[in-house]
């Protein structure tokens, strides 16, 4: 049996909560098909107080071996740079987490605050938090630039506010059979099977996308885009793929925007939520790898080619056209 | 003899308890929360409606009620507002499943293990226990398969959980249709098949008929349910009286159906239920790490800065009293205002113990999930969920609502189109707070108190602060 070791720094345990509501398989399931054995979980362990302390140091010393190292919430630094801000058996969190990264085989940062910081480190970042080894999209963050775990893979990011039960649950998987190697990772050390494609696919408001009809308030069944502020264009998931919670939903799907939680600057982008920015008539952000010129050629064209069932559907609760009267 | 428990385990969150035993017995006890995020920092100086963004993100377990509570403070501040009945009660769906799977999870994964002490062996009742309701149990099995299907309505209405955005001010950004009404009611009765098959030994509306002690004693004798092996265990562990909180509660009035509350909001204090007002509500720092940088009226203006080094402080819980009063909040809490009677009989014998908030928190899922059922029936087709909504660019607003746990609030002011300060009192701040200025101990210290602790046995110790259910992650934001 492989441990797992799996803790929370600056976080909301969103993550856990999710990963407890993974499906096929559930989170038990994958567990029995990796071989993995939870050496502790805070949700799920008798083991507390003074147990777990002796637990740790024996971990430090070398003496238990952790498999899977998993963090869950930021790392931070302060106060003063000490790391004081979140104290862990008996250590400033920051310097447990490094102990124990350095005696792991693998160290995964589950969620976007363990990954690059996220909430706690957003505009503001009183704590002087961290992501594991980014911090927003700055590689270093709390284990620093050179930090190779034993297994030979920098720590391994599944970001997500909360990340997807599968995308938890399948890294667990792949890590313990040993089948998960550097060039699996993408830029931001990302598992490619699940961030190399755009939050965008499979969104059933993509025909509304196509011709610019867009909703121009919630509950609306028009592309979320050009006024709603979605970055389903920018965001690397496969969300609107793969779904959620017995594969029944998604951001889009239930009526609000993608927010791109798994970005390496999650929640700062520099610009407001629900709305989408403008400079002019133009988006401040366009679809990923869309230049500029094309959007604004491609935009207008659909635009006035859009049909007419499109126009109508798309600021309606409902499909109205043709069937019903229109109704606003 | 002093005993540092840290960290606890089977929790949300972080928590430090400091006992003194004498004697056997607990004589004193400290609650710390250990952890700084800064969330209410963080917020200024930004648009309110990114709240909906933020403070969800307080508490993967309870996100829903913080989106409620900042839709609700975002309505208070609405120069024009257009409310969608529908969007109302996909809300309540919303949060009622939210709450429900809490309080199930909560019992089983969090609070049975407890029960599992050696202490409490029972000639061998603890070992029925242990297989039926323990990890990996029959009933634990059932419900945990179970719950992943439950959980395909918030998939439906919410698109995602936690952490959905679907929740706004004026109602919810998904209209649903019929279709979807049928799922959902489809995965509900599946839902409340394994409980009452499992937890309730019979169906929801025959066990919520139940009212008084002596009925619920008749239940637990004739049905063969998880629930009635919990009132048996409390009887013959003989923890009625265990874990004794202060006896007021709050209820900022939950689950809104536009015409009525499922719980409605009041105050129970020294005995009696008046009106809750929630401008007497007021955080002491005095034990907490932190500094005030001016008078505080209400907390509107309650721009308190951190300080790790403050002397004397042993936690990052604000203590929030109630016209100087310590509270306790949560399902028991919920009950006893809303006048159920079953809850008034028990907390007239009791108080507020370990046995009667989880009694509280197994009946209140019942008492939801028969809510659900008939929200469910109210919907209607054709209009947006959504109403619409234009903030004031300067106002004041209070946001409140009932998580899982108790009483939630969000104190939003706002200047110039700008989040000038935002502030958050949560369930767990009012249960787990530590000492105030007049040195009165919070709820859960209180509670502790007396509790027996013979050769540093904790298993009474561990039940006692299990039964509050505490979220740290919420309380120290």
């Amino acid at each position: 049996m492989k441990n797992l070791f799996y803790v929370h720094g600056l976080g909301c345990c969103g993550d856990s909560i999710s990963m407890f509501n993974a499906e096929e398989p559930d989170f038990f399931k994958a567990l029995d098909i990796a071989g993995i054995n939870v050496l502790w979980h805070p949700s799920l362990s008798n083991i507390q107080d003074n147990a777990l302390k002796e637990l740790v140091s024996d971990i430090i010393r070398g003496e238990r071996e952790v498999f899977i190292f998993a963090v869950e919430g930021a790392v931070p630094l302060g106060f003063d740079g000490e790391g004081s801000a979140y104290e862990f058996c008996g250590y400033n969190f920051v310097d447990l987490v490094r102990k124990i990264a350095s005696v792991s085989r693998y160290v995964v940062a589950i969620g976007t605050c363990a990954a690059f910081g996220g909430i706690p480190a957003s505009k503001g970042n009183p704590t002087s938090s961290t992501g594991l080894q980014y911090r927003g999209d700055v590689f270093g963050g709390a284990l620093g630039k050179d930090f190779v775990s034993k297994g030979g893979l920098p720590v391994v990011n599944v970001p997500g506010c909360p990340a997807h039960p599968d995308w938890i649950v399948e890294t667990f998987v792949m890590l313990a059979g040993e089948k998960l190697k550097a060039e699996d990772l993408d830029y931001a050390n990302r598992p490619l099977l699940f961030y190399n494609s755009l939050a965008h696919h499979g969104c059933p408001r993509n025909e509304f996308y196509e011709f610019k009809s867009s909703a121009e308030q919630f509950g609306q069944m028009g592309c979320l885009f050009e006024f709603l502020g979605c970055r389903g264009t920018q965001c690397e998931s496969d969300c609107n793929v793969r779904l959620w919670l017995g594969r029944t939903g998604s951001c889009p799907r239930g009526g609000f925007p993608c927010i791109s939680c798994t970005s390496q600057v999650f929640p700062t982008f520099g610009t407001r939520f629900f709305k989408t920015e403008m400079v002019g008539n133009i988006p401040r952000f366009l679809p990923r790898d869309v230049p500029k010129a094309w959007y604004i050629g491609i935009s207008s064209l659909a635009k006035m080619a859009t049909p007419e069932r499109l126009k109508v559907n798309s600021v309606s609760p409902y499909p109205v056209y043709p069937l019903r009267k229109v109704k606003r | 003899m002093k005993r540092i428990l840290s960290p606890l385990n089977r929790l949300e969150g972080d928590l430090t308890v400091e006992i003194d035993i004498d004697g056997g017995v607990v004589r004193d006890a400290r609650v710390s929360g250990v952890m700084y995020r800064g969330f209410e920092r963080i917020m200024r100086n930004r648009y309110p409606e990114d709240a909906l963004v933020y403070t969800p993100r307080i508490c993967g377990i309870c996100s829903v009620s913080h989106s409620v509570a900042a839709s609700r403070a975002l309505e208070a501040i609405c120069e024009e507002i257009n409310i969608s009945s529908d969007g109302m009660i996909a809300r309540n769906i919303v949060h009622a499943v939210e709450t429900v799977m809490s309080h199930v999870t909560q019992f089983y994964l969090y609070l049975v293990p407890d029960m599992l002490s050696d202490t409490f062996s029972l000639n061998g009742f603890k070992d029925l226990i242990a297989e039926r309701m323990g990890y990996g149990g029959s009933s634990f099995k059932k419900i945990f398969a179970e719950r992943k299907r439950f959980l395909e309505i918030l998939g439906i209405v919410a698109g995602k959980w936690p952490h959905t955005l679907a929740i706004h001010p004026s109602g919810v950004t998904k209209s649903l249709n019929l279709s979807d009404v049928i799922r959902i009611k489809g995965v509900l009765e599946s839902f409340v098949d394994v409980l009452e098959e499992t937890l309730y030994g019979v169906e929801l509306a025959k066990l919520v008929e139940i009212s008084n002690e002596d009925q619920l004693l008749d239940y637990a004798e004739s049905m063969d349910s998880d629930l009635s092996i919990f009132i048996k265990f409390c009887r013959k562990a003989d923890i009625l009286d265990l874990g004794k909180g202060p006896g007021n509660f709050i209820c900022g009035g939950a689950f809104y159906d536009g015409d009525n509350y499922l719980f409605r909001p009041g105050v129970v204090l020294n005995g009696s239920v008046k009106d809750f007002d929630p401008f007497k509500v007021k955080e002491s720092i005095e034990n907490s790490f932190f500094n005030a940088t001016k008078e505080v009226e209400t907390p509107f203006d309650d721009f308190s800065e951190p300080f790790p080094y403050k002397k004397g402080a042993y936690s990052w819980v604000k203590a929030p009293r109630y016209s100087g009063h310590v509270v306790e909040v949560g399902p028991l809490a919920r009950l006893v205002i809303s006048e159920r009677s079953l809850f008034k009989d028990l907390f007239t014998k009791y108080g507020s113990t370990v046995y009667t908030r989880v009694m509280a928190r197994i009946f209140e899922a019942a008492y939801i999930l028969l809510a659900l059922r008939k929200w469910l029936d109210k919907l209607s087709f054709g209009n947006n969920y959504f109403g619409d909504y234009k903030l004031k660019s300067k106002g004041t607003g209070v946001g409140i609502t009932e998580a899982a746990r108790g009483l939630l609030m969000h104190w939003l002011c706002v200047e110039n189109g700008v989040i000038k300060n935002y502030q958050v009192i949560s369930p767990t701040t009012w249960n787990c707070s530590p000492r105030d200025d007049m040195d009165n101990p919070g709820a859960l210290e209180m509670a502790l108190m007396g509790v027996p602790a013979e050769d540093g046995d904790l298993s009474y110790v561990n039940l006692v602060i299990r039964s509050f259910d505490p979220c740290l992650v919420c309380s120290v934001h």
